[in-house]
């Protein structure tokens, strides 16, 4: 079975990285700007929270959950490093790593939730994302700056470290991006942990029994969702430059997507980070593209949710070939 | 008296118990919140929300979710908006809105039910290209200067007096609770519950499951785009963003109200209900004098305590009922019956 899961898998990881190539090749030819190696290189800046986060959502689909709460940790750890700096004068790298250890609460509060009071995933981080980005809210209160002005003038070091380009070309994004893909593959795919988190999305109870303590691995999963999320934050801080609590608000949609097109089932126990962080380049490229073809930012949604809904109706389509013979049946019932 | 009882036992009057608590303490803090014309203000501002809640109530008690409503009402008032703003007839414009809900609920359905979509990936895509389409649909731009006499519609109220029940929150609550009767007496109207609590075993008594489940996408889509209608008329303008995070909220009041998102348990009433408590809150914390930006920090404690607290009533309940079973098999034992 594993070997034909994987064989399945990785097919799957060649289409995405086809339609990774086609849509380049498109793009390309819309406009030649887009084919020059620093334009797609630093294209990832654009889209590197989708990316850092959904490689992290990825666990959270795989044990079983549901995480729509990322987004609004983004503008809570956003908020959290600007407040910290401006309004009460922490060093901004220990603001960003105070950030971090939030994001990480927040996730071990709904993870909690989740995995010992048996709520369903789904409804724990609806309240989670109410909660988080009200917090987010509430802060700027504390803070002397207008909130729709968003905190700035962070000093240069915090704001270039974002905006570096190894060897002149390659943006210090994609590097944090590709460690990231490094790091969760080897907790995903290398580690006894990352079994543990298969195995309990698999059958929970089984996990129990074998000795997992499955609740642990669960809400664990979610810690690292926050985690990845309150880092999309600061990163999207140091490039954008200000602090802002409604960062993230329309994350939701692309990190799903990302995820479920990767080729991960959000029943659990399937999936990986390797289609993950393929499919999150291809929605990211895809919207970067698009609007370098000079369609309205507003527009995005629609291939972004089409490209959602086709994948997952082919995958069940291919998966299982009883739904064509079921869908035969039904036109013929209607023609009887 | 049974009728008491049963009326006491009901998950609904949980939440009925609930929003009277919370209008008293809020009373208590504030006496001016307890006014009659501050209960009907919140009643009556509650009305989109009832709508939304009560479509969704339909798709959440067969067991699914519906994330796609936010961006249905919008597309649907933007449409009628902009019919009514260009002189169409009022007829029009309704039978616009309606056609795009059940054009949506019906493509939801499918790809749910036929196509085997997870509901809440095949929804979510569907509330991003939808949304997508209202940018599309408008350019971007807002629709305004709608006609007076529409706006007004949303003022007309019972006694005819400004203050007083508005007709479109009677309307709401009629359809709540006529829906709730129909529900709960009629046989198909159990179909919805039957299939959300068990769906293989509703399936094996010979319910359409399929169809069930696609009525109720068609149903909770068709809901918010009279939703829509309301929310034109009670704003008055509509902006590309209008509905927005409305679907997150339609479901915290869902869940506030009662209704399981495992589906099989819970009721209109109890969707209603929710939904009055999600559209009070901005108002109750105005009375209590804090800045209306906690809102969403309140819903979302409100919303967790709530679901963790249920969650935990209901093991101890469960764990209850089998330790009962399992003394009285005990004792059934020297008797030598059982």
């Amino acid at each position: 079975m594993p070997e034909f899961l994987k064989k399945r898998l990785l097919r799957w990881e060649a289409f995405l990285l086809v339609l990774l190539a086609a849509e380049i090749a498109v793009f390309g030819h819309l406009n030649p700007r887009f084919l020059r190696i620093p334009v797609l290189l630093g294209s990832i800046n654009d889209f590197m929270s989708i990316c850092v986060i959904s490689l992290f959502v990825t666990l959270v689909l795989v044990t079983g959950g549901m995480d729509i709460q990322a987004g609004s940790i983004v503008g809570l750890a956003s908020i959290v490093v600007g407040l910290l700096w401006k309004d009460f004068g922490v060093n901004v790298w220990a603001a960003s790593l105070l950030a971090l250890a939030i994001g990480a609460a927040c996730g071990a509060l709904s993870g909690f939730f989740v995995a010992y009071t048996g709520v369903q995933a789904m409804v724990v981080t609806l309240g989670g994302s109410f909660l988080y980005s009200g917090l987010a809210l509430a802060a700027t209160q504390l803070s002397d700056t207008e909130s729709y002005k968003g905190i700035s003038g962070f000093p240069r070091a915090f704001t270039a470290f974002s905006k570096y380009r190894l060897f002149g070309m390659i943006p210090s994004q994609t590097l944090i991006f590709l460690a990231l893909i490094a790091v969760s593959y080897v907790i995903l795919h290398k580690t006894r942990y990352g079994r543990c988190v298969f195995l309990c999305g698999v059958n929970q109870s089984a996990a129990e029994y074998s000795g997992i303590n499955s609740r642990l691995v669960i809400m664990s999963a979610y810690i690292f969702s926050g985690a990845s999320a309150a880092l999309a934050g600061v990163v999207l801080t140091s490039y954008l430059g200000t602090a802002k609590a409604d960062f993230g608000k329309e994350l939701t949609l692309p990190i799903i997507t990302a995820v479920v097109l990767g080729g991960t089932s959000n029943l659990g126990g399937r999936g990986g980070v390797i289609g993950t962080a393929l499919a999150a380049l291809v929605i990211g490229v895809m919207r970067f593209g698009l609007s370098m073809s000079g369609i309205s930012t507003q527009y995005l949604d629609i291939p972004v949710g089409a490209l959602l809904v086709l994948a997952v109706a082919c995958r069940t389509f291919m998966d299982n070939p009883d739904i064509s013979r079921r869908v035969r049946r039904l036109f013929a019932r209607r023609k009887a | 008296m049974k009728i008491l009882k049963t009326v006491a036992q009901a998950r609904e009057f949980t939440s009925f118990l609930f929003v009277v608590a919370l209008f008293l303490i809020v009373g208590a803090i504030n006496p001016d919140f307890l006014s009659l014309q501050n209960i009907l203000l919140s009643l009556n501002g509650s009305v989109v929300f009832t709508m939304l809640a009560v479509g969704i109530a339909f798709v959440i008690i067969t067991g699914e979710i519906d994330v796609s409503i936010g961006a249905t009402l919008g597309l649907a008032a933007t449409v009628s908006a902009v019919l009514i703003r260009d002189g169409s007839s009022w007829i029009a414009a309704v039978l616009a809105a309606l056609a795009v809900g059940a054009a949506i609920g019906l493509a939801n359905g499918i790809g749910v039910m036929i196509l085997r979509i997870p509901s809440i990936i095949m929804t979510l895509g569907i509330n991003g290209v939808v949304r997508g389409l209202c940018y599309v649909y408008t350019g971007g731009k807002w629709v305004e200067n709608l006609p007076f006499d529409y706006k007004a519609l949303s003022q007309a109220t019972l006694t005819g007096e400004p203050g007083s029940v508005t007709w479109f929150y009677l309307f709401a609550a009629a359809i709540a609770i006529g829906i709730y009767l129909l529900q709960t007496r009629s046989r198909r109207g159990r179909y919805f519950a039957a299939v959300g609590d068990n769906e293989g075993g509703a399936n094996l008594i010979g319910i359409p499951v399929v169809r069930t489940k696609m009525t109720a996408f068609l149903l909770c889509s068709l809901f918010a785009a009279a939703a829509g209608l309301m929310y034109v008329s009670r704003i008055g303008f509509v902006t590309p963003t209008a509905g927005n995070g409305y679907e997150m909220k339609a479901i915290a009041a869902c869940v506030l109200g009662g209704v399981s998102l495992s589906g099989g348990i819970g009721s209109m009433i109890g969707a209603a209900l929710g939904a009055v408590i999600m559209a009070s809150i901005g108002r109750i914390l105005v009375f209590m004098h804090f800045s209306s930006n906690y809102d969403n920090t309140i819903t979302g404690i409100l919303l967790i305590t709530i679901v963790v607290g249920d969650a935990l009533l209901q093991k101890r309940a469960s764990e209850r009922a089998r330790r009962k079973r399992l003394s009285a098999r005990i004792a059934a034992k020297p008797g030598g019956g059982a």
